[in-house]
């Protein structure tokens, strides 16, 4: 994995043909909790590729340099990932908050809740270790930096994409004549079901 | 006792933690295609769960504020890691069946929702009782999401290599049930069917009570 064209292959096939929310339920929590509203889901799309880039490349480089040669890696990477994780988005948020208040409005209150996400934790150790989760595409044995850093681009774009496509639907749901039971999360869940369908529907192109 | 027993009674019912809350969704709807594999996916997160609780509560008064959440996490990460190294040891099979799911409990938001919205302000005794409680809610929904989808999508129930309950020979099992589409629709009719039995009861309290 190398060349321009295979790196837009590993692109696509991290967005779009393996969308980890909707083939794999991968990062669910933000999914049905933020996607009631298009705004709040862009603020949140902009922020999960963000932290998401970010822990990807911590990780790499922590795997790489230090847990493997340590020959620790095996029992170690959930602590060790996680506080990554943790401890990035908490410096992130205060960074940001200080800078730029206007990117902190936008995407600012999603940070703390972006720890949480598994997307972000799978991905980033999928990126760090390949192959180890059996995530979404067979990544092969190892992959460099930049190629950790197209997946994880990927990957986060396809979170975003099915977000905010989720959101818009979403709102037109409210003002459908839906059942008085099903209103609201029930009928949204129907709803990503029938979105669901749609990416099984493309999985396995270009033998991705 | 009876505060316990309060607190316990919550986690399954009115603040379920996956039918009401809506919280830890991922790994539930991913590994709902096999009973035996809910089974254990749900004994590990009450352990994870009660544990965690437990820990938190009991150092709730050094913790301070402005750190808690890398603190909890660390915290739940290694009873995550525990369990983690444990299933691989003595249950291969199912280790492999529930795969990534299993480091992923450290971000299940259940369990980070409840160390920080229960046990950082509550007594070990509660915070067990909270941890038992959400964790058998979330057991008992798991299992049951996975027996309907199981017994739908093969027409039958297996666990450890023994059949349980099958259908007639004659059932040809829908595909869709076991894909990911049908979890989604299969769990949308599931809280919609909690939400009217909770509205039905809600009402027949009110017409007793009047």
């Amino acid at each position: 994995m190398s060349t321009v064209g295979q790196l837009a292959l590993l692109f696509i096939g991290a967005a779009l043909i393996n969308n980890i929310l909707l083939t794999r339920f991968i990062g669910l929590c933000p999914f049905f909790g933020v996607s009631g509203n298009f705004e709040t889901s862009l603020g949140m799309s902009l922020a999960v590729v963000f932290v998401m880039t970010l822990a990807s490349t911590s990780t790499w480089v922590v795997w790489t340099f230090l847990l493997e040669p340590l020959g620790v890696g095996e029992f170690l990477y959930i602590p060790a990932f996680i506080l990554i994780i943790a401890s990035l988005v908490q410096f992130v948020e205060m960074y940001m908050r200080k800078v730029s208040p206007v990117l902190y409005r936008a995407m600012g209150i999603y940070l703390p809740l972006i720890t949480t996400n598994c997307a972000v934790l799978a991905t980033a150790t999928e990126a760090a270790k390949p192959g180890f989760f059996k995530m979404n595409i067979d990544l092969g044995a190892s992959l460099g930096l930049g190629e950790a850093l197209i997946y994880t681009l990927g990957v986060s774009a396809g979170f975003g994409f099915a977000l905010i496509s989720f959101a818009a639907l979403r709102e037109r749901l409210d003002i459908a004549p839906v059942p008085k039971v099903m209103k609201g999360n029930p009928m949204a869940f129907i709803t990503a079901g029938l979105l669901s369908l749609a990416y099984v529907g493309i999985a396995g192109w270009f033998g991705l | 006792m009876g505060d316990w027993i309060k607190t316990f009674k919550q986690g399954l019912s009115i603040e379920n933690p996956l039918t009401v809350l809506m919280i830890g969704l991922c790994a539930t709807l991913a590994v709902s295609t096999q009973v035996q594999g809910a089974l254990f996916m749900g004994l590990a997160v009450i352990f994870v769960l009660t544990m965690s609780n437990a820990i938190i509560s009991a150092f709730r008064k050094l913790i301070p504020n402005e750190v808690r959440i890398p603190i909890f996490i660390v915290i739940i990460a290694s009873f995550v890691t525990i369990v983690d190294l444990t299933m691989k040891a003595f249950m291969p099979g199912i280790y492999q069946f529930l795969g990534i799911w299993i480091p992923l409990i450290v971000v299940n938001c259940a369990i980070l929702g409840r160390a920080e919205a229960f046990a950082y302000h509550n007594k070990v005794g509660l915070a067990i009782a909270d941890g038992l409680g959400m964790g058998v809610g979330y057991w008992i929904v798991i299992v049951a999401l996975a027996f309907i989808r199981e017994l739908l999508g093969t027409g039958k129930i297996v666990m450890f290599d023994a059949t349980l309950i099958g259908l007639p020979s004659g059932y040809a099992p829908p595909g869709l049930v076991l894909l990911f589409p049908g979890a989604f629709f299969i769990f949308g009719f599931m809280i919609a069917i909690t939400r009217a039995l909770g509205e039905r009861a809600e009402k027949r309290r009110k017409a007793v009570t009047s």
